[in-house]
């Protein structure tokens, strides 16, 4: 319940309109730090929903294929450049990012992410590695402005972001494949 | 638990009866000898610059002030530091990882041939009068090229001995399933990762200096080259901190009778300073144009961040003091105090070094607002204030570890007379630190610019005000200097003229009843990870700025 009421809170916390206006000023930290930030808010809030509608996640995310669907479809339509334009643009597209990132994105990650196989968690984060490397070349390569509301400049900067996640995320998979956790820990 | 905890008091009775593996005991002896010579020769640089800073010696054009300062920054911030680290850490593995494998002896010496020959390559230079570039070395101020192949040497012999730690610790847990790896060597690892990572930046910058310094590009970025050696120094900063604090949260414990702070925190305290440390760079350059103000705004956050784990530790030490002073009778709020072995040169000099740390970590808070840093910086004050917190938080602990861990490598004891001549030195320390650096923090905060040989500037009035406080500094310096003969002659007695015998190596133990720690405080691949998330959310920004945004880019200047 605590989680729920952190979760609830940084929700809030992120809608206030001086946060938006400061986190949306910036375009990386738009999409790499509010967008995140409102998964976490919907990730920590999940366990509510989850008690609340045992058998809803049951019936529909009995084996978290498709939470894990939909936490994707929701992460890279908030990818596509023109996406953030709109939130800045239309008060819709803005409040239909403040519910669909924490409780169509936050939520079903959560519950999913328990229930697949780590097997699959990888494929997951390879998915993601891949589109990130992506984006970010997108991003840095580009030579016109992607958004109305964002200087080249900052998109190039978005770009390195998507860069060096997408190194972070090469790094952990690096290790994931290499080092063997059995021959250190005990079961 | 039970056949663990007889684990454990047996292996403390093997190491009791054997001490340390001879092979590793000379590796920690190397690593510490070149340490205290590099004080020795530091220090005494240190006094003629304090001597001419109060207007009493003229050093000599072959022989000038910029000279003398890149050499004790060099020798007392690198060498001095970096060669105890690894030393003392080094006996640290060997001890409680069951000795050294022969792999990692062999790195551990590669590691230190490489850093004396990339020292001694980065000093000819300097005594030529051809790097007088200061320990920062920016550009536009450009040494001769073989001062950075220097520096090149001594990183490269620096991540020799990480990986070779890193080899060390796998080891152990591989022969060890499922445990923890013991506290100082967790402190260890935290520390040999701050070192490899912290010094990739400083590698990339100087690899961007040689081709400029060579004259194979005519210009370079100076705002970048600043901010990836920042990057490295305030990662050292750190180092040293976790270095001081390991021996405060497990060493002073046993020291004083006790037990040591609950093991759940001691490594989340490691595992914050790792994850936080590296962006905190950029309270290095506060004053520095061409990084935008919300970006600084963002990063003072994050070196406050720094403040958490530190309040912590503060927090952990008077919870031991009380509580140990409670178990052997003192009564009412200030019985520990009377109860501390105030006349163990192993406990009072981490002990004033921690006391240092409070004026220390106060003056650094004021100093990261980005007001008071526009009074302060390049000023003597900064001069003042890592004297207080480096040079004597950090090097009254590494001084106060000296006196039971040379001993205990050299299979020699501390006697009597040489701790009452450690506390003895403690109290030179203590009272020299007080005149020199509170002299430079109140000099710094009237104007006295750092990095300055002395001048009056014709006289003027308010340069002429100086003197007094510069007076004060010269007296404080040669108390100081006193303080590192008498530390030197106890390090050289105790590595080698000492009676023979065994030295314990003090390591406490937790409560009895504490609780157990979480197991995914091992797993150091998903923290790196985290480091490396929590380093780029702090560079791409201001980085990809100064690299895509860059003005003209400047030519080299050697300007002596
Ligand atoms: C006898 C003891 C010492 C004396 C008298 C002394 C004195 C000084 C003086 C006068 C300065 C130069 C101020 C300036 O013009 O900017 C200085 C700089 C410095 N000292 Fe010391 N110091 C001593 C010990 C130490 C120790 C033990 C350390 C560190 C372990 C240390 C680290 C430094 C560093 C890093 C600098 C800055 C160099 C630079 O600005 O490039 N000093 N010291
Ligand atoms: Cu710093």
């Amino acid at each position: 319940m605590n989680q729920f009421i952190f979760g609830f809170l940084l929700l809030i916390f992120l809608a206030l309109p001086p946060v938006a206006y400061l986190l949306e000023s910036i375009m990386i930290v738009h999409m790499h730090m509010q967008m995140p930030l409102l998964v976490i808010a919907g990730f920590l809030m999940a366990i509510f929903f989850q008690n609340k509608f045992p058998q809803f996640f049951e019936n529909w995310n009995h084996n978290g294929i498709p939470g894990i669907l939909l936490f994707s479809i929701i992460m890279i339509y908030w990818m596509i450049p023109r996406a953030m334009d709109d939130a800045l643009t239309f008060q819709t597209v803005e409040l239909f990012k403040y519910i669909s990132l924490p409780f169509l994105a936050g939520v079903p990650l959560r519950d999913s992410w328990q229930k697949i196989s780590s097997k699959m968690k990888n494929a997951v984060i390879m998915i993601f590695t891949m589109i990130f490397f992506a984006m970010g070349w997108l991003y840095i390569k580009w030579p016109e402005q992607l958004c109305n509301n964002y200087l080249i400049i900052e998109q190039v900067t978005l770009g390195w972001g998507f860069l060096t996640m997408g190194v972070c995320m090469t790094i952990y998979l690096v290790y994931n494949g290499l080092v063997d956790p059995t021959a250190y820990e005990r079961e | 638990m039970e056949s663990a905890a007889r684990n454990i008091s047996f292996k403390e009775k093997a190491n009791k009866a054997l001490g340390i593996v001879p092979e590793d005991a000379i590796i920690s002896k190397s690593y510490l000898f070149v340490s205290f010579i590099a004080l020795l020769v530091g220090g005494v640089l240190g006094l003629l610059q304090g001597l001419n800073r109060a207007g009493l010696l003229e050093l000599p054009l072959w022989f000038n002030y910029y000279q003398v300062l890149t050499a004790h920054g060099i020798l007392l911030i690198l060498v001095f530091t970096a060669f105890f680290t690894i030393g003392y850490f080094y006996a640290v593995l060997s001890h409680t990882l069951d000795g050294l494998l022969p792999k990692v002896r062999k790195m551990a010496w590669i590691g230190f041939g490489l850093k004396i020959f990339g020292f001694v390559l980065a000093v000819i230079p300097i005594i030529m009068n051809e790097a007088s570039v200061m320990f920062t070395f920016y550009p536009p101020l450009a040494a001769h090229p073989v001062f950075y192949i220097g520096l090149v040497f001594i990183v490269v012999g620096v991540w020799m001995c990480a990986f070779g730690s890193f080899i060390q610790v796998a080891n152990w847990r591989k022969r060890n399933k499922g445990e923890h790896v013991p506290i100082l060597s967790y402190f260890a690892t935290g520390v040999f990762v701050l070192l490899f990572f912290g010094s990739v930046p400083v590698a990339i910058e100087v690899f961007m200096i040689i081709p400029w310094a060579l004259g194979w590009v005519e210009t370079i970025n100076v705002m970048l080259s600043r901010t990836l050696f920042w990057a490295f120094g305030h990662t050292l900063v750190n180092i040293w901190y976790l270095t001081a604090i390991s021996a405060w949260y497990v060493v002073v414990p046993k020291v004083i009778g006790g037990r040591r702070f609950s093991d759940t925190l001691t490594r989340l305290v490691i595992i914050m300073l790792v994850v936080l440390n590296i962006p905190g760079g950029f309270h290095h350059q506060i004053v520095d144009p061409g990084i935008t103000e919300s970006v600084k705004f963002l990063h003072v956050f994050m070196s406050l961040a720094i403040g958490f784990p530190s309040l912590m530790t503060a927090y952990a030490m008077f919870s031991v003091f009380e509580k140990t002073a409670k178990k052997k009778g003192g009564k009412g709020v200030f019985a520990w105090f009377k109860k501390l072995p105030w006349g163990d040169v192993r406990f009072l000099a981490p002990m004033i070094a921690m006391i240092a740390f409070i004026p220390g970590g106060a003056g650094g808070i004021a100093q990261s607002t980005n007001q008071l840093n526009q009074v302060a910086h390049n000023t003597m004050w900064v001069v003042g204030h890592f004297h207080l917190t480096l040079g004597t938080t950090a090097v009254l602990t590494f001084f106060g570890i000296s006196y039971w861990l040379v001993p205990f490598i050299s299979k020699r004891v501390l006697t009597p007379a040489i701790n009452k001549l450690g506390v003895i030195q403690t109290i030179f320390w203590t009272v020299g630190m007080i005149f020199m650096a509170g002299a430079m923090h109140w000099v710094g905060l009237l104007g006295s610019p750092r990095r300055t040989s002395y001048t009056t500037y014709s006289d003027h009035a308010t340069a002429l005000g100086w003197d007094p406080y510069l007076f004060f500094l010269a007296i404080g310096g040669t108390l100081l200097m006193i303080g590192i003969i008498i530390q030197v002659y106890a390090v050289i007695h105790l590595m080698f003229f000492a009676p023979k015998g065994e030295t314990e190596f003090p390591i406490a133990e937790v409560e009895e009843n504490a609780t157990k720690t979480p197991y995914w405080t091992e797993r150091w691949g998903v923290i790196i990870v985290i480091m490396l998330l929590v380093i780029a959310m702090g560079y791409v920004i201001p980085l990809v700025e100064m690299i895509v945004n860059a003005p003209p880019g400047s030519p080299p200047y050697s300007p002596w």
